[in-house]
């Protein structure tokens, strides 16, 4: 029963988020405004609803398997960009290396080394 | 006789049943081949999927049809990214100000680098905005690229040589530069490599999961808020 009433909570959030999107005529998809909404209920109450933290989990383990019916079509499509390959490979393959560095660069130089995330990492490498 | 059969099954539970039957063989293959990091279990199940299709002779766009029943979750799914997102609220309050600083710029960069470079090669708007949200986890993608008028399956080909490619140059950058703080190579998989490098992540220890899934979300929703802004911006300029 818990799941099903954080199932409840989800689907209405989720609801509300496109309610906010189609009112507002927003370039969002309702499933990000709904998050958004979900994170500020969380905040403002200081903790997490258990019911919906019970619906959520089975759920996002869900997700690789909701996503196929759209990988799957990657078969059929190939012939569309056969013209841009070398495009769409160096776009991926580049340009994620370059992303890759720059974050890794600019994370080295902006944060800090507290003591107590030191303690952390020392604990994941013991454990 | 084969496609007899599937002809009087003209039900969505078909595709439904598909789905899971390519994704729970898939999930078993991957794991008979040892876990390799450099092939996910959704491309082995979404292979065994086409094949399937192909040798059944079903159509993708009836399966789609059917499988739209299925994809209707990944609406909850959505929203229920608030639950990990709000698991690591803690070190977002300790690391507000270079997190604030950090991700828009790499979030910005990571799909700037790749569409410049698709659009200095010569490909057309349609493509643009099927490789822009190559970075973020597949369900907030989709809905990006949905709205920037791009095609989904090209954008979750796109994800996942994304996400192997981010796997493999974050190892290949934190041995080159010594990096060993869990939470820099979390962050850097997370933002660059979506689920694919979080799932790498946890691999690498707790910590970096952590953060992992922290850049994920928050590059996810950053991206969701900016792009199609930009996009309408952009096409209107041009």
């Amino acid at each position: 029963m818990s799941v099903l009433r954080g199932f409840l909570w989800l689907s209405l959030l989720w609801l509300a988020g496109d309610l906010v999107v189609s009112l507002g005529d927003l370039p969002l998809s309702p499933g990000v405004v709904g998050l958004m909404l979900l994170t500020t209920v969380f905040v403002l109450r200081g903790r997490m609803h258990e019911d919906v933290a019970a619906a959520a989990q089975p759920l996002i383990m869900l997700l690789a398997m909701l996503i196929m019916p759209g990988v799957v079509g990657v078969f059929w499509v190939l012939d569309q960009i056969s013209g841009h390959w070398l495009a769409v490979g160096l776009a991926l393959t580049l340009g994620t290396l370059l992303s890759v560095a720059s974050t890794l660069w600019l994370m080295r130089r902006l944060l800090p080394a507290t003591p107590s995330e030191v303690i952390a990492t020392a604990q994941d490498k013991t454990s | 006789m084969s496609l007899a059969v599937v002809d009087h099954l003209d039900t969505p539970m078909l595709a439904i049943a598909l789905s899971i039957g390519a994704y729970l063989a898939g999930m078993a293959l991957f794991r008979r081949l040892g876990s390799p990091g450099w092939c996910p279990p959704v491309l082995l199940a979404s292979l065994l999927l086409a094949a399937a299709l192909k040798a059944a002779g079903i159509a993708y766009v009836d399966y789609r049809q059917g499988a739209q029943w299925l994809m209707l979750l990944l609406g909850p799914a959505t929203v229920a990214l608030a639950v990990p997102l709000y698991q690591q609220m803690h070190h977002i309050r300790a690391l507000w100000r270079p997190l604030l600083v950090c991700l828009p710029v790499s979030t910005v960069l990571a799909a700037c680098y790749a569409l410049l470079i698709a659009w200095a090669l010569g490909a057309p708007p349609e493509l643009l905005a099927s490789l822009a949200p190559k970075s973020v986890t597949a369900p907030i993608a989709m809905g990006i690229t949905e709205r920037l008028g791009g095609s989904v399956p090209i954008l979750m080909g796109g994800l996942l040589i994304t996400g192997v490619a981010a796997t493999a140059c974050v190892s290949l950058f934190g041995r080159l530069l010594k990096i060993t703080d869990q939470r820099l190579l979390g962050l850097a998989l997370g933002i660059n490599g979506h689920a694919i490098g979080t799932v790498r992540a946890f691999e690498l220890g707790p910590t970096a999961g952590a953060f992992a899934s922290l850049g994920m979300t928050l590059t996810g929703v950053l991206t969701a808020l900016m792009m199609p802004l930009a996009w309408r911006l952009a096409s209107m300029l041009g």
